[in-house]
């Protein structure tokens, strides 16, 4: 159903070094494909999103990288350690924040973290002061003798990311990071995200789209397995946040209006269909002139999609005044960044 | 390539560091120090688990307090003939020995089966920790707590020690015995450790293990099969640990090749656990 990856642009040129390396990596549950061959470069400094809907494969991939799964076939290196090969060395340098945040809830906040500064290794004269940061820097220090098991969601959240930051590792791998807290904490984790990923490389899962636009540098949409796209944030942010969808009633020769309207720079689709009589428009419908229009039959609905709404607004209204067209209805519609994130995962992509 | 170069002696750094005292320059016998801190990490935080555990806790309350009634039974017919005090700590023994089968399952069910359960056993295996540390902490934690459990049958012993005077209880017997619980302990303690590997349900690991324990206990019975094939016989006896301790440990007899073989089958077990945590196809 999905085709090959797709790639919106060339990735920027390589200035830095790449620390998680990803290569036709598979990996099959049964006969069900979770991974298909993924392939995708995050270099250092970078924050990569990794996003797709629930059951695409982020959890899966993400545990690769961990180490905590093996893949069937492909070859991952995460700071210059293979997985297959090297385990060890790749665990030594990440943080990995697993999915659903396990940890002892028999341990008090403190007592985890010191068990698991030493299970990292991290040596005795910091181990205080490693614990302390990681404390200070997921807000958790007010709770750090109490039991883990008494701990709401959310301070559980920050215990486990408390976790992935406590050796200071220079990859930190987080799946679904901001499940379970609520927005105040979410705007502080993201802050956190940002100060940590100043000089560490960063990969977080999410499904919330918002989350990877205020955080991440670089986003890869996966969906059933495969990769649908990969960029930086930024480029789909401008493939996103500008696109707009209006919706336009225009009483005019259905193939020259689609003509008209498909010519207007930044227009990147229009659709035509036939505007219902049915379709009460409680607004008043204007035309051209002025006049008030009778619902006449002869008008078309078209979705325009286009890049710049408002300029593209504009031009519509311009086109039909100088044609002697009539027009009802011209309404812009919100175009979330779901719609073009479903556009991806369903296949069509943004054409 | 470049960041390969570039990063691994950052990891190289984190190792040394991570066993400061292996002194500079250490390659292997660091590795082995930073190893063995690893394992002594986990064995610590399961130790503390079984002491945060109300399982363990019942379990330890059940076995002192059926002794202890037990222990009261055996001093209310005691007549006070000095020569029979070590029959009262034999059948003591014997009787506290019927935990053999039961003890260590309940004292093992945990040890995977939670992890997995929760999921905690993701953060355990991304840490940078090998399995052979993992099962041996594990391990190591549940043989310590059981042979604190065992202890305390010793404690009737020193009722007796003291409330028995002159004649004490024959403390070689009660070496042996404990000797031989201990030793037979590695096997079963593995041996639950490896049920526990198998299932994520704490109840089936149990009874895996108990299972285990009822067939190796058993084996004499087996043999009443093979009375007329004296070698098959022997053999059966050989692997019952029920007819070691009826016929020599109780009596105060230490039989080292016992030990062996009680050791390397829980080498054995160890080394399938392993296994299973390192293939990791539990999902």
């Amino acid at each position: 159903m999905l085709e090959g990856a797709q790639v919106l642009a060339e990735p920027a040129p390589a200035t830095k070094n790449v620390v998680i390396e990803v290569d036709e990596l598979s990996k099959s549950y049964g006969s069900n494909k979770a991974v298909d061959q993924i392939s995708f470069d995050v270099r250092e400094g970078e924050i990569l999103g990794f996003l797709g809907p629930n059951g695409a494969g982020k959890s899966t991939t993400l545990r690769i990288l961990a180490g905590f799964l093996p893949g069937d076939s492909g070859r991952v290196v995460v700071n210059g350690c293979d997985v297959g090969t090297d385990s060890l060395g790749v665990r030594r340098s990440i943080g990995y924040l697993p999915e659903g945040v396990p940890v002892y809830p028999d341990l008090r906040v403190e007592e985890y973290l010191r068990f698991r500064a030493k299970l990292k290794g991290v040596p005795r004269r910091n181990r205080k002061r490693f614990i302390d940061e990681a404390l200070e820097a997921t807000q958790t220090t007010d709770r750090r003798k109490q039991i883990i098991g008494t701990l709401s969601r959310g301070y559980r959240q920050r215990v486990g990311l408390a976790d992935a930051l406590l050796s200071q590792p220079p990859v930190l791998i987080l799946d679904e990071p901001t499940v379970g807290l609520d927005p105040e904490q979410v705007r502080q984790f993201r802050q956190l995200v940002r100060d940590v990923g100043k000089d560490r490389t960063v990969i977080l899962s999410t499904h919330i789209l918002s989350e990877v636009e205020l955080i991440c540098s670089n986003v890869v949409i996966i969906a059933g397995g495969r990769i649908v796209a990969k960029d930086s944030a930024d480029r789909l942010r401008g493939v996103v946040g500008s696109r707009v969808s209006l919706l336009v009633e225009i009483d005019g020769p259905k193939d020259a209006v689609h003509a008209a309207l498909r010519s207007i720079d930044s227009v990147q689709n229009v659709d035509v269909e036939r505007a219902s009589d049915d379709d009460e428009v409680r607004l008043e419908g204007v035309d051209a002139s002025g006049k008030a229009s009778s619902a006449a039959s002869s008008y078309f609905r078209y979705r325009v999609l286009a890049g710049d709404g408002m300029a593209v607004a504009e031009e519509i209204w311009a086109r039909v005044s100088s044609k002697g067209w009539k027009l009802r209805l011209l309404e812009r519609e919100v175009l979330s960044m779901e719609d073009v994130f479903l556009d991806f995962v369903q296949g069509g992509g943004a054409s | 390539m470049s960041s390969t170069a570039e990063t691994v002696p950052d990891t190289e750094t984190t190792t040394a560091e991570a066993s400061p005292r292996a002194g500079v320059g250490e390659g292997i016998v660091g590795s082995i120090v930073a190893s063995i801190r690893r394992t002594w990490t986990i064995f610590l935080r399961e130790l503390a688990a079984f002491f945060l555990s109300p399982v363990a806790y019942v379990v330890l309350f059940l076995f002192v307090a059926s002794n202890g009634i037990f222990f009261y039974v055996q001093c209310l017919k005691w007549d006070g003939a000095a020569q029979q005090i070590s029959l009262v700590v034999s059948s003591m023994f014997q009787f506290a020995f019927i935990w053999i089968l039961p003890l260590s399952p309940l004292l093992t069910m945990k040890l995977f089966a939670e992890e997995k359960r929760t999921g905690t056993i993701e953060m355990l295996m991304t840490a940078p920790v090998t399995s052979w540390n993992v099962v041996l902490g594990k391990f190591f934690a549940a043989q310590l707590f059981y042979t604190l459990i065992w202890s305390t049958l010793l404690l009737f012993v020193f009722v007796l020690e003291v409330l028995g005077k002159p004649e004490g209880p024959d403390w070689g017997q009660v070496i042996s015995m404990f000797l031989g619980i201990f030793f037979l302990g590695t096997l079963t303690n593995s041996l639950g450790l490896l049920a526990s590997s198998f299932s994520r349900n704490q109840l089936v690991a149990s009874v895996l293990a108990l299972t285990g324990n009822l067939v190796l206990f058993a084996m004499t019975v087996g043999a009443w099969y093979f009375m007329d094939v004296p070698e098959i016989l022997r053999i059966f006896e050989y692997v019952s640990f029920q007819s070691h301790f009826s016929s020599d440990y109780f009596r105060g007899v230490i039989q080292i090749r016992f030990f062996v073989f009680y050791l390397s089958f829980a080498g054995f077990f160890l080394f399938l656990s392993m296994s299973l945590v390192e293939a990791r196809k539990w999902r």
